[in-house]
């Protein structure tokens, strides 16, 4: 084909989104509820993903004793501890340093009838050599007598991601769901110009213009929704993002991505989808077409 | 001369059951003026979409520029109607362009260059008479002016054929008249011409090979016949048609000499009459 017949078709397809901008105007509002909503879901998933990969890699883990050992004899165990040889650190953490922290974290009011009880245990706060060794190095603390029980923080990774594969499952639903309606809105759209442009493809076709030729132009136009669905959701999610991480950063302490590390993929992700999609809809709603000929075209 | 257009033993049944074509037979030479007569249901139509490819035979072949085309691939289709130029009853012109533009969007379909677009369609204006209103709109256009618009998007690809169907119906009669000299002028140069008409005054002024179809076959060929045309079908579509004899050219010759008589003192009065008050009426 030659570049001018290919500028002139670009051209045209152009024309087709201006030229029946309310169907395209609602097309590029459907698909961008659908790549917001995929994007959210995405992020969300990674987001979650990323803290349970930080939790189960933190290597801090509290060994907290039975109320039986006393004060005094509680610093001594580091020595029983530091025995394990997976073990590189031990420090102790006493109730009243928990209580303290607790208390600074959480406010007087809620600590201030506990004041004097013994409601936190002593503990200690050890860190491991080689974490994939958690399981064998717990269960050779648990042996010493003095010991209650060991915090395992990977149970709350564990939570946390039964909670992202819930997401994720969620997100597929919602994905395929709006992408099916967004196939079929974007559809509809080529198809209106299609039924405007009835009388040209019909000449089109007595004259000889092949069907690539014929198609070119609603291919475009469901392209250019696409494109422009996909930068105004970028631009849309990226704010979004950036504000809702800021929100969870302050009442949580929890860092998600940074917005600056994902948003050029969030951009080439949306665009792919978006210039699928709408390539996707102008090849479904032109083939019906295509197979018609003379005055069928034209609907008599 | 070589066939460009031969069917042989075409029939075509519509899946509701409707003959439009029954065995139909005609070879049409390159360079030759057919016009294509009959009444309404006929067939004429189906015969031209077959020449179009927007039909494809029940059973024989339809030969065009040498091709089978009940052979040719789908992806062919557009390239043999690269050969071809249709103009409609209606015009089929895009209100939205102006006239350079509808003429121009033929050549554009087809892929040809700007350089060539810009060359070809201010000749192929000139050619048609419409010069001067490149820029009107279609609606600005008077009925045979749309017409001949409606021709030059079907010249500007330089085809060897050109359908016409039914190009003087939406038109008044001395328009008609000047259509039909257009498309002889355009034939004279060698482009194959076929129209499909119900108006026997023209055939009868333009002295050219006339089709007869009825009832899906060809019952009449002036070719054939080597006799003038003569008018003996009705173009009222709820009309009984003519029945001719189905068995061949030679019956229906015989059918035609038995209308002649008939017709003959119409013809008479119709020869005698000056063509401005045949077309007055």
């Amino acid at each position: 084909m030659r570049v001018s017949s290919f500028g002139y078709l670009i051209k045209e397809g152009l024309k087709n989104v201006w030229n029946n901008r309310i169907m395209s105007i609602a097309s590029v509002c459907v698909l961008i509820s659908c790549l917001v909503l995929t994007g959210s879901a995405v992020l969300f998933s990674m987001n979650v993903s990323q803290v349970v990969e930080k939790v189960s890699q933190r290597n801090e883990t509290t060994v907290y004793l039975k109320d039986s050992v006393s004060s005094a004899e509680a610093p001594f165990l580091r020595v029983e501890l530091m025995k394990i040889k997976n073990i590189a650190s031990a420090d102790f953490y006493s109730r009243d340093e928990a209580f303290k922290e607790y208390k600074s974290k959480l406010g007087d009011e809620v600590f201030a009838y506990l004041e004097g009880q013994d409601v936190l245990p002593d503990a200690y706060k050890i860190t491991m050599k080689d974490v994939k060794k958690y399981d064998d190095t717990v269960k050779q603390i648990m042996k010493l007598e003095q010991v209650q029980k060991v915090s395992d923080h990977r149970e709350f990774a564990r939570k946390l991601a039964s909670i992202n594969r819930l997401v994720q499952i969620l997100s597929i639903a919602v994905v395929i769901a709006l992408g099916v309606i967004s196939l079929f809105i974007i559809s509809n759209t080529i198809r209106a110009t299609m039924y405007s442009r009835r009388f040209e493809i019909s000449i089109m076709k007595s004259v000889g213009a092949t069907n690539s030729f014929v198609r070119i132009p609603f291919i475009v136009e469901g392209m250019v929704i696409g494109l422009i669905a996909a930068v105004l959701s970028t631009a849309g999610l990226a704010f979004l993002y950036d504000g809702i991480l800021h929100i969870v950063s302050n009442v949580t302490h929890v860092d998600g991505i940074p917005l600056a590390d994902i948003i050029w993929y969030v951009a080439g992700a949306f665009g792919v989808s978006g210039l699928l999609i709408g390539m996707l809809s102008g090849f479904i709603s032109i083939r019906k077409y295509l197979k018609k000929e003379g005055n069928e075209i034209l609907g008599w | 001369m070589e066939n460009i257009i031969e069917f042989r033993n075409v029939s075509k049944t519509y899946g509701t059951g409707t003959h439009a074509l029954n065995n139909a037979s005609i070879a049409i030479e390159k360079g030759e003026f057919v016009f294509i007569v009959g009444s309404s249901g006929a067939g004429k139509s189906t015969f031209l979409k077959m020449i179009m490819h927007e039909e494809t035979p029940s059973r024989g072949t339809v030969i065009v520029n040498g091709t089978d085309v009940t052979k040719i691939k789908r992806r062919k289709v557009p390239y043999l109607r690269r050969n071809m130029g249709i103009v409609f009853q209606d015009f089929r012109l895009i209100e939205k362009m102006n006239v350079y533009d509808n003429v121009a969007f033929a050549m554009r379909a087809i892929g040809s260059s700007p350089s060539a677009v810009k060359k070809r369609v201010p000749y192929i204006l000139e050619l048609v008479g419409l010069s001067g209103k490149a820029k009107n709109r279609p609606s600005e256009l008077s009925g045979g002016e749309q017409q001949r618009v409606s021709l030059a998007r079907a010249l500007v690809n330089n085809p060897s054929i050109i359908i016409a169907d039914e190009p003087t119906g939406n038109i008044d009669p001395e328009m008609s008249f000047e259509i039909i000299e257009l498309l002889s002028q355009i034939n004279a140069q060698g482009t194959t011409i076929l129209v499909v008409t119900h108006e026997h005054d023209l055939v009868r002024h333009f002295n050219k090979r006339v089709v007869v179809i009825e009832q899906g076959r060809v019952v009449s060929d002036t070719k054939e016949t080597a006799q003038e045309f003569e008018f003996n079908y009705s173009t009222d579509p709820d009309a009984e048609p003519i029945v001719y004899d189905n068995a061949g050219a030679e019956e229906v010759t015989e059918e035609a000499e038995k209308a002649e008589e008939a017709a003959a003192a119409e013809q008479v009065a119709a020869d005698e009459q000056p063509a401005e008050s045949k077309e007055a009426e």
